[in-house]
Protein backbone atom coordinates (compact mmCIF):
# COMPACT_ATOMS: atom_id res chain seq x y z
CA UNK A 1 0.00 0.00 0.00
CA UNK A 2 1.54 3.12 -0.74
CA UNK A 3 1.57 5.89 2.30
CA UNK A 4 -0.51 8.13 0.59
CA UNK A 5 -3.51 5.31 0.96
CA UNK A 6 -3.39 5.79 5.04
CA UNK A 7 -5.15 9.21 4.00
CA UNK A 8 -7.93 6.66 2.69
CA UNK A 9 -9.17 5.69 6.22
CA UNK A 10 -12.47 7.63 6.98
CA UNK A 11 -13.08 8.11 3.10
CA UNK A 12 -12.61 4.96 1.36
CA UNK A 13 -16.57 4.01 1.68
CA UNK A 14 -17.22 7.66 -0.12
CA UNK A 15 -14.22 7.31 -3.12
CA UNK A 16 -15.81 3.29 -3.82
CA UNK A 17 -19.22 4.70 -3.93
CA UNK A 18 -17.89 7.73 -6.17
CA UNK A 19 -16.54 5.13 -8.37
CA UNK A 20 -20.00 3.27 -8.93
CA UNK A 21 -21.45 6.63 -9.66
CA UNK A 22 -21.05 6.58 -13.82
CA UNK A 23 -22.66 2.91 -13.94
CA UNK A 24 -21.75 -0.79 -12.60
CA UNK A 25 -18.30 -2.15 -11.81
CA UNK A 26 -16.60 -5.00 -10.75
CA UNK A 27 -14.17 -5.44 -7.97
CA UNK A 28 -11.00 -4.99 -10.01
CA UNK A 29 -12.33 -2.04 -12.24
CA UNK A 30 -13.18 -0.37 -9.28
CA UNK A 31 -9.39 -0.74 -7.58
CA UNK A 32 -8.61 0.48 -11.30
CA UNK A 33 -10.77 3.10 -11.02
CA UNK A 34 -9.75 4.30 -7.35
CA UNK A 35 -5.92 4.00 -8.77
CA UNK A 36 -6.42 5.45 -12.00
CA UNK A 37 -8.47 8.53 -10.55
CA UNK A 38 -5.81 9.48 -7.72
CA UNK A 39 -3.15 9.84 -10.11
CA UNK A 40 -1.41 6.24 -8.72
CA UNK A 41 -1.68 7.55 -5.52
CA UNK A 42 -3.97 5.12 -3.84
CA UNK A 43 -3.38 2.05 -4.73
CA UNK A 44 -4.97 -0.48 -2.24
CA UNK A 45 -4.02 -4.10 -2.54
CA UNK A 46 -6.74 -5.27 -4.79
CA UNK A 47 -7.51 -8.06 -2.34
CA UNK A 48 -8.23 -5.90 0.61
CA UNK A 49 -11.27 -4.10 -1.92
CA UNK A 50 -13.67 -6.81 -2.01
CA UNK A 51 -14.48 -6.96 1.58
CA UNK A 52 -14.70 -3.30 1.69
CA UNK A 53 -17.71 -3.59 -1.28
CA UNK A 54 -18.76 -6.65 0.56
CA UNK A 55 -19.58 -4.39 3.63
CA UNK A 56 -21.21 -1.90 1.37
CA UNK A 57 -23.64 -4.28 0.01
CA UNK A 58 -24.24 -5.64 3.58
CA UNK A 59 -25.40 -2.25 4.76
CA UNK A 60 -27.48 -1.75 1.63
CA UNK A 61 -25.43 1.26 -0.08
CA UNK A 62 -24.36 -0.78 -3.78
CA UNK A 63 -25.86 -4.06 -4.94
CA UNK A 64 -24.40 -6.94 -6.24
CA UNK A 65 -24.63 -9.40 -9.23
CA UNK A 66 -23.45 -12.46 -10.89
CA UNK A 67 -22.60 -12.90 -14.77
CA UNK A 68 -20.54 -14.52 -16.62
CA UNK A 69 -17.15 -12.94 -18.14
CA UNK A 70 -14.38 -15.09 -20.21
CA UNK A 71 -15.69 -17.84 -18.83
CA UNK A 72 -15.23 -16.70 -15.58
CA UNK A 73 -17.89 -15.93 -12.84
CA UNK A 74 -17.98 -11.79 -12.37
CA UNK A 75 -19.63 -9.91 -9.78
CA UNK A 76 -20.87 -6.57 -10.90
CA UNK A 77 -21.67 -3.65 -8.34
CA UNK A 78 -24.12 -0.96 -8.50
CA UNK A 79 -25.41 2.03 -6.54
CA UNK A 80 -28.78 1.86 -4.86
CA UNK A 81 -30.63 4.51 -3.88
CA UNK A 82 -29.16 4.58 -0.66
CA UNK A 83 -25.87 4.46 -1.67
CA UNK A 84 -26.41 7.75 -4.04
CA UNK A 85 -28.10 9.41 -1.29
CA UNK A 86 -24.70 8.75 1.17
CA UNK A 87 -22.82 9.79 -1.73
CA UNK A 88 -24.06 13.16 -2.39
CA UNK A 89 -24.07 13.34 1.53
CA UNK A 90 -20.24 12.68 1.86
CA UNK A 91 -19.51 14.71 -1.02
CA UNK A 92 -21.35 17.94 0.36
CA UNK A 93 -19.46 17.15 3.61
CA UNK A 94 -16.37 17.06 2.05
CA UNK A 95 -16.50 19.97 0.42
CA UNK A 96 -17.38 22.23 3.20
CA UNK A 97 -14.69 20.49 5.23
CA UNK A 98 -12.17 20.95 2.27
CA UNK A 99 -13.16 24.54 1.71
CA UNK A 100 -12.74 25.65 5.85
CA UNK A 101 -9.12 23.60 5.75
CA UNK A 102 -8.32 25.55 2.52
CA UNK A 103 -9.68 29.10 4.18
CA UNK A 104 -7.76 28.25 7.45
CA UNK A 105 -3.91 26.77 5.34
CA UNK A 106 -4.19 29.92 2.54
CA UNK A 107 -6.48 32.47 2.79
CA UNK A 108 -7.62 34.43 5.62
CA UNK A 109 -6.06 35.79 8.46
CA UNK A 110 -6.11 33.93 11.91
CA UNK A 111 -8.20 36.55 14.23
CA UNK A 112 -6.70 38.34 17.40
CA UNK A 113 -7.11 37.08 20.95
CA UNK A 114 -6.51 39.72 22.93
CA UNK B 1 -9.05 -19.19 -13.25
CA UNK B 2 -5.52 -17.59 -14.48
CA UNK B 3 -3.86 -20.62 -15.95
CA UNK B 4 -0.81 -20.24 -13.40
CA UNK B 5 0.31 -22.87 -10.36
CA UNK B 6 1.23 -19.83 -8.33
CA UNK B 7 -2.33 -18.15 -8.74
CA UNK B 8 -3.81 -21.35 -8.30
CA UNK B 9 -1.56 -21.95 -5.10
CA UNK B 10 -3.07 -18.26 -3.70
CA UNK B 11 -6.64 -18.84 -4.28
CA UNK B 12 -6.64 -22.20 -2.41
CA UNK B 13 -4.73 -20.99 0.57
CA UNK B 14 -7.49 -18.38 0.51
CA UNK B 15 -10.45 -21.13 -0.07
CA UNK B 16 -9.65 -22.85 2.97
CA UNK B 17 -10.76 -20.04 4.96
CA UNK B 18 -13.21 -17.51 3.09
CA UNK B 19 -16.49 -18.43 1.66
CA UNK B 20 -16.57 -19.66 -2.43
CA UNK B 21 -18.20 -16.93 -3.52
CA UNK B 22 -15.80 -14.86 -2.41
CA UNK B 23 -12.93 -16.84 -3.76
CA UNK B 24 -15.31 -16.54 -7.22
CA UNK B 25 -14.78 -12.70 -6.99
CA UNK B 26 -11.00 -12.72 -6.32
CA UNK B 27 -9.92 -15.52 -8.62
CA UNK B 28 -11.43 -12.86 -11.44
CA UNK B 29 -10.04 -10.14 -10.43
CA UNK B 30 -6.38 -12.48 -10.58
CA UNK B 31 -7.51 -13.91 -13.67
CA UNK B 32 -8.22 -10.06 -15.25
CA UNK B 33 -4.91 -8.95 -13.26
CA UNK B 34 -2.67 -11.29 -15.60
CA UNK B 35 -4.07 -10.93 -18.26
CA UNK B 36 -3.35 -7.46 -18.03
CA UNK B 37 0.06 -8.19 -17.55
CA UNK B 38 0.11 -11.08 -20.04
CA UNK B 39 -1.04 -8.60 -22.40
CA UNK B 40 1.69 -6.02 -21.34
CA UNK B 41 4.24 -8.73 -22.30
CA UNK B 42 5.71 -10.61 -19.28
CA UNK B 43 6.30 -14.28 -19.04
CA UNK B 44 3.27 -16.28 -17.11
CA UNK B 45 5.41 -16.29 -13.80
CA UNK B 46 6.24 -12.60 -13.67
CA UNK B 47 2.88 -11.83 -14.71
CA UNK B 48 1.22 -14.15 -12.00
CA UNK B 49 4.02 -12.71 -9.23
CA UNK B 50 2.90 -9.66 -10.61
CA UNK B 51 -1.24 -9.77 -10.16
CA UNK B 52 -0.58 -11.39 -6.75
CA UNK B 53 1.88 -8.66 -5.62
CA UNK B 54 -0.88 -6.29 -6.42
CA UNK B 55 -3.72 -8.09 -4.60
CA UNK B 56 -1.61 -8.52 -1.51
CA UNK B 57 -0.47 -11.46 0.29
CA UNK B 58 -2.78 -14.04 1.59
CA UNK B 59 -2.86 -13.65 5.20
CA UNK B 60 -3.76 -9.59 4.43
CA UNK B 61 -6.39 -10.28 2.29
CA UNK B 62 -7.51 -12.88 4.87
CA UNK B 63 -7.54 -10.33 7.45
CA UNK B 64 -9.02 -7.66 5.47
CA UNK B 65 -12.00 -10.49 4.90
CA UNK B 66 -11.70 -11.24 8.56
CA UNK B 67 -12.26 -7.71 10.30
CA UNK B 68 -15.10 -6.56 7.52
CA UNK B 69 -17.09 -10.21 8.13
CA UNK B 70 -20.89 -9.73 8.98
CA UNK B 71 -20.43 -12.08 12.22
CA UNK B 72 -17.40 -10.22 13.31
CA UNK B 73 -19.24 -7.29 12.96
CA UNK B 74 -22.03 -8.36 14.25
CA UNK B 75 -20.42 -10.00 17.64
CA UNK B 76 -18.67 -6.71 18.15
CA UNK B 77 -22.24 -5.03 17.99
CA UNK B 78 -24.01 -7.12 19.83
CA UNK B 79 -21.07 -7.12 22.88
CA UNK B 80 -21.35 -3.67 23.26
CA UNK B 81 -24.69 -3.58 23.56
CA UNK B 82 -25.23 -6.51 25.89
CA UNK B 83 -24.43 -4.27 29.05
CA UNK B 84 -27.12 -2.11 27.98
CA UNK B 85 -30.07 -4.75 27.44
CA UNK B 86 -28.55 -6.41 31.36
CA UNK B 87 -28.77 -2.62 33.09
CA UNK B 88 -32.54 -3.22 31.97
CA UNK B 89 -32.76 -6.50 33.07
CA UNK B 90 -30.70 -5.81 36.10
CA UNK B 91 -33.23 -2.83 36.76
CA UNK B 92 -36.73 -4.71 36.49
CA UNK B 93 -35.40 -8.30 38.53
CA UNK B 94 -34.28 -6.06 41.41
CA UNK B 95 -37.25 -3.97 41.50
CA UNK B 96 -39.42 -6.44 40.63
CA UNK B 97 -38.03 -8.69 43.42
CA UNK B 98 -37.23 -11.72 41.09
CA UNK B 99 -35.47 -13.97 43.44
CA UNK B 100 -39.03 -14.35 44.76
CA UNK B 101 -40.16 -15.22 41.71
CA UNK B 102 -41.24 -19.17 41.38
CA UNK B 103 -38.56 -19.98 38.90
CA UNK B 104 -37.11 -23.69 39.31
CA UNK B 105 -33.38 -22.60 40.53
CA UNK B 106 -31.98 -25.25 37.80
CA UNK B 107 -33.53 -23.17 35.17
CA UNK B 108 -31.85 -20.25 36.62
CA UNK B 109 -28.42 -21.87 36.21
CA UNK B 110 -29.33 -23.30 32.64
CA UNK B 111 -30.47 -19.58 32.11
CA UNK B 112 -27.14 -18.21 33.68
CA UNK B 113 -24.61 -20.56 31.60
CA UNK B 114 -26.24 -20.87 28.48
CA UNK B 115 -25.71 -16.52 28.85
CA UNK B 116 -22.04 -17.22 29.29
CA UNK B 117 -21.96 -19.35 26.67
CA UNK B 118 -23.59 -16.75 24.36
CA UNK B 119 -20.94 -14.21 24.96
CA UNK B 120 -17.79 -16.79 24.75
CA UNK B 121 -19.08 -17.23 21.48
CA UNK B 122 -19.74 -14.25 20.53
CA UNK B 123 -15.98 -12.78 21.91
CA UNK B 124 -14.45 -15.85 20.04
CA UNK B 125 -16.17 -14.27 17.06
CA UNK B 126 -15.27 -10.56 17.75
CA UNK B 127 -11.76 -11.45 18.37
CA UNK B 128 -11.13 -13.07 15.29
CA UNK B 129 -8.35 -11.39 13.41
CA UNK B 130 -6.79 -13.77 9.92
CA UNK B 131 -9.14 -16.67 10.75
CA UNK B 132 -12.85 -16.07 9.39
CA UNK B 133 -14.48 -19.55 10.35
CA UNK B 134 -14.17 -17.94 13.64
CA UNK B 135 -16.65 -15.18 12.68
CA UNK B 136 -18.93 -18.03 12.31
CA UNK B 137 -19.10 -18.27 15.87
CA UNK B 138 -21.65 -15.03 16.08
CA UNK B 139 -24.54 -17.21 13.98
CA UNK B 140 -25.24 -19.89 16.75
CA UNK B 141 -24.58 -17.23 19.52
CA UNK B 142 -26.98 -14.84 17.87
CA UNK B 143 -29.93 -17.57 18.12
CA UNK B 144 -29.44 -18.98 21.06
CA UNK B 145 -29.54 -14.86 22.19
CA UNK B 146 -33.06 -14.68 20.45
CA UNK B 147 -33.98 -17.94 22.33
CA UNK B 148 -33.24 -15.88 25.84
CA UNK B 149 -34.25 -13.02 24.87
CA UNK B 150 -37.54 -14.16 23.99
CA UNK B 151 -37.63 -16.67 26.96
CA UNK B 152 -36.34 -14.23 29.35
CA UNK B 153 -39.57 -11.68 28.41
CA UNK B 154 -42.23 -14.45 28.48
CA UNK B 155 -40.98 -15.21 31.87
CA UNK B 156 -40.97 -11.60 33.04
CA UNK B 157 -44.94 -11.20 31.54
CA UNK B 158 -46.14 -14.32 33.05
CA UNK B 159 -44.29 -14.18 36.44
CA UNK B 160 -43.91 -10.42 37.69
CA UNK B 161 -46.58 -9.58 40.05
CA UNK B 162 -47.28 -5.83 38.48
CA UNK B 163 -45.23 -4.55 35.18
CA UNK B 164 -43.72 -1.18 36.13
CA UNK B 165 -41.96 1.05 33.99
CA UNK B 166 -38.63 -0.73 34.38
CA UNK B 167 -40.39 -3.67 32.39
CA UNK B 168 -41.40 -1.29 29.28
CA UNK B 169 -37.54 -0.53 29.67
CA UNK B 170 -36.28 -4.47 29.53
CA UNK B 171 -38.71 -5.47 26.67
CA UNK B 172 -38.00 -2.27 24.69
CA UNK B 173 -34.05 -3.65 25.26
CA UNK B 174 -34.77 -7.01 24.46
CA UNK B 175 -36.94 -6.47 21.54
CA UNK B 176 -34.66 -3.51 20.01
CA UNK B 177 -31.67 -6.63 20.27
CA UNK B 178 -34.21 -9.18 19.05
CA UNK B 179 -35.32 -6.59 15.68
CA UNK B 180 -31.39 -5.99 15.03
CA UNK B 181 -30.46 -9.58 15.52
CA UNK B 182 -33.44 -11.08 13.16
CA UNK B 183 -32.29 -8.24 10.56
CA UNK B 184 -28.27 -9.64 10.61
CA UNK B 185 -29.39 -13.53 10.54
CA UNK B 186 -29.28 -13.99 7.43
CA UNK B 187 -26.03 -12.35 6.32
CA UNK B 188 -24.37 -14.57 8.88
CA UNK B 189 -25.88 -17.75 7.59
CA UNK B 190 -25.38 -17.34 4.31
Amino acid sequence: MKAEAQALKGHLDALLLATLEDGPRHGYAIKEALRDGSGGRFDLPTGTVYPALHRLEAAGLISGSWSQADGRRRRSYRLTPAGERRLAGDRASWREFASTVTTLLEGAPWPTTT
Amino acid sequence: MADHDLIDDYLTRLARHLPADAVAELADGLAETYDRHRTGGRSGSAAATAAIAEFGEPDVVLAAFVRQAPGRRVALFLLGFGPVVGACWATLLISEHAWTWPVPAGLRLAFGLTLLAVVAALAYAATARTTYRRTRASAPGCLVLLLLDAGLLSTAVTTAPALHWPFVLAAAASLTRMTLTVRALPRLLA
